[in-house]
């Protein structure tokens, strides 16, 4: 018997038996819904994390801190007393969070170390206002440097590479707050940064002054950036300059909390890490921040795999009972069919063409309705979640058609042994009436 | 020609061997019509299941055209089958959800005949056996003597050389079953194919060119054999 014709009499009999056929393809639909939604959540978080990491880090970035030992009292000194995360702010934090400054001989340190390209430390001046009119101040919470490979979404304007001296990004917040009737408004424009000296013995009206930016862009919010979001960015220079200004004279000087190191090439970021924790630095990559994300998403998925698997395991046992009370139905079509010179492997394909059948209905059935319904469900999940316009559910199209693909082996294995049966029966016995 | 060589047939083992076809032999020319008549457990089917192919027989030979089909392997015993051979049973066997039509169309799909050629050849057959009219009904809804009518229809439809028919009007009366032996001799003469019609029933055997009686697995006496091979083997019984 040819291929086809077992085809499609596999195809008949199902459709003789709909709702035995519909019943047991239920089972593997589950399983194959199941299957389908937690590989688009899988997929979609996964391209989320790394969205997050992308907006937020350099992949070449190395993020490096100079921990102590924290639990150990620490003994005082006048050096680090002055200086605290943020930089500025005088007291006791940073002895007491058992952080130790990064060093200019620690930069030059780290400097030589292998596949470094770069070490810049982190300048986060606290600037006293910023204000585009000269009447109206507002308080700078937060003033970081840009960075070109930390993907941002902008409300308006752009930034061509490296941000210039003389150029500032807002947010939309602060573009608002300036007076700036649109984001666009304030493209272009001049805002002034004021900042004060600091001073180690008050000597009374301490020292000031203004730094102009032009506004290259306003960056928008994002469901993805939790660092730049909040922060105004300038050019690594201006940052350094403001920084210098303010802590010139001061313990805090030439100190730094963080240091971002470069490396040659993303590969090498793990190596950079290890060399960095043996000279005594604390380092995080960012991997370190994808890997904690990604565990969670795994895990997430792993546990919704799981009660996909267990559905598809029920169908096997739904797939192999039903088959097997099909071929003891049918003996007589089948001795009928041996009598009329059909081989035994053929009447074995007609019942496993039948199970891939099963497999192919559920699986088609389960993983059709879960693409609807996550198609459907994305915009409310993103709403509820926050995640603005990105989607938590991706569907690719090859991952789905392997689900069903599997779920068709899967049954038609589960069908081998029913079609086995079928393939020995005996054609006498079969058809013996009395 | 089918010669049948000493054929033996047992059930069980030890002790408990019943010898269903006792060393039975006879010569069946082409295109004969023959009845093999015995009362019910006499072997009649067991002896047909033997010839066909569809059983092996501890002893003996099946010689159909110079080839010994016992000695076939069962997937080429099978394609035999499927090419030269039919089989009409007493209980019908049509498959009651399917459309006459694709009752018919089975033995064509086994025998691998390309689809195109299909559909003349089902049409043919429904409408030597006037069902033609039937062709998308389901086959549970026929009558019984509509039934057999389709299983003939079926049984014909790859113009087989040989036609088994066990006991093919056992389950229909006097006057359907004379309409469905009509239909089997008028193809058998057609066509010259060879008949082979295993009954209990006299008048059947009766319309047929000749017959083997038997009995308990052993050929009592045959009639309508130009040579008669078989009585002079007949010492066993
Ligand atoms: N599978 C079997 N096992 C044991 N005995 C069988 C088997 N098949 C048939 N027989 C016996 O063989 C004898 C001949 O059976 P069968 O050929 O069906 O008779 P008939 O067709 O003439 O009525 C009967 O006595 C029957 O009981
Ligand atoms: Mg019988």
């Amino acid at each position: 018997m040819k291929v086809a014709d077992i085809i499609r009499r596999a195809g008949r009999s199902l459709r003789q038996a709909k709702t035995r056929t519909l019943l047991t393809s239920l089972a593997i639909g589950v399983g194959a819904f199941t299957i389908t939604l937690s590989l688009a959540g899988g997929q979609g978080g996964r391209d989320y994390a790394d969205a997050i990491v992308k907006s937020n880090t350099d992949v070449r970035e190395v993020v490096v801190t100079k921990q102590t030992d924290e639990t150990a009292v620490q003994e005082y000194d006048p050096d680090t007393a002055g200086l605290s995360l943020g930089a500025g702010t005088p007291g006791p934090a940073a002895a007491s969070s058992g952080i130790e400054p990064i060093t200019m001989t620690d930069i030059d340190q780290i400097t030589e170390v292998e596949h470094v390209d770069s070490v810049t430390p982190n300048y986060s001046p606290q600037v006293n206002y910023i204000t585009a009119d000269g009447d109206n101040e507002f308080v700078v919470s937060s003033l970081s440097t840009f960075a070109p490979a930390v993907t941002l979404t902008y409300a308006a304007g752009g930034v061509d590479g490296e941000l210039a001296d003389d150029q500032i990004v807002l947010n939309e917040d602060y573009a608002e707050a300036l007076g700036f009737a649109s984001p666009e408004d304030a493209v272009d424009q001049t805002v002034t940064i004021n900042a004060t000296r600091q001073q180690t013995v008050f000597t009374g009206s301490p020292e000031a002054k203004d730094v102009d930016f032009t506004v290259v862009a306003v960056s928008s919010e994002s469901g993805l950036a939790f660092r730049s979001q909040g922060s105004l960015l300038i050019s690594t220079n201006a940052a350094k300059e403001l920084y210098d200004y303010i802590t010139e004279g001061t313990a805090a000087y030439n100190k730094f909390f963080i240091a971002s190191v470069l490396v040659d090439d993303p590969e090498n970021a793990g190596l950079v890490k290890t060399e960095l924790e043996n000279q005594g630095y604390s380092a995080q990559t960012a991997e370190d921040i994808l890997g904690t994300i990604n565990i969670f998403i795994n895990v997430l998925l792993g546990i919704l795999l799981g009660f996909g698997a267990l559905a598809v395991l029920t169908s096997v046992f739904g797939i192999i009972n039903t088959q097997y009370i099909s071929v003891l139905e049918r003996t007589q079509q089948i001795g009928l069919m041996k009598a009329l010179g059909m081989s035994g492997g053929d009447v074995g394909k007609l019942f496993t063409f039948e199970a891939a059948w099963i497999g192919f209905l559920g699986g088609g059935i389960g993983a059709g309705l879960a693409v609807i319904a996550g198609t459907i469900a994305n915009p409310y999940i993103s709403d509820a979640l926050g995640l603005g316009d990105i989607y938590l559910l991706i569907f690719e199209p090859l991952q789905v058609v392997g689900v069903v693909v599997i779920l068709i082996i899967i049954s038609i294995l589960a069908g081998i042994f029913p079609a086995l049966k079928a393939s020995k029966l005996d054609p006498i016995e079969a058809l013996r009436t009395e | 020609m089918i010669e049948v060589k000493h054929i033996t047939k047992t059930y069980g083992k030890k002790q408990n061997t019943f010898i269903a076809i006792n060393d039975v032999s006879f010569t069946i020319p082409n295109g004969k019509s023959v009845a093999i008549l015995g009362k019910s457990g006499s072997g009649k089917s067991t002896l047909m299941h033997a010839m066909s192919g569809l059983d092996r027989p501890q002893q003996g030979q099946v010689v159909i055209d110079g080839r010994d089909i016992l000695k076939l392997k069962s997937k080429d015993v099978d394609a035999f089958r499927a090419q030269k051979m039919s089989f009409i049973f007493q209980s019908f066997f049509v498959q009651a959800n399917e459309s006459c039509y694709d009752n018919v169309s089975l033995p064509l799909e086994i025998a691998k005949v390309p689809r195109s050629k299909r559909r003349q050849k089902v049409e043919a057959a429904l409408s030597a056996v006037q069902l033609l009219d039937k062709k998308k009904s389901r086959a549970r809804d026929l009558s019984g003597g509509q039934k057999q009518r389709l299983a003939i229809a079926r049984a014909i439809v790859n113009e087989p050389d040989i036609l088994f028919a066990d006991e093919p009007t056992g389950n229909l009366d006097s006057t359907t079953g004379g309409v469905v032996e009509d239909f089997l001799f008028n193809y058998a003469k057609d066509r010259g194919a060879t008949l082979i019609v295993v009954t209990h029933d006299e008048d059947l055997a009766r319309k047929c060119d000749a017959r083997i009686n038997i009995k308990d697995g052993v050929i009592e006496s045959t009639t309508g054999f130009a040579e008669r091979p078989t009585k002079k083997k007949k010492v066993m019984g």
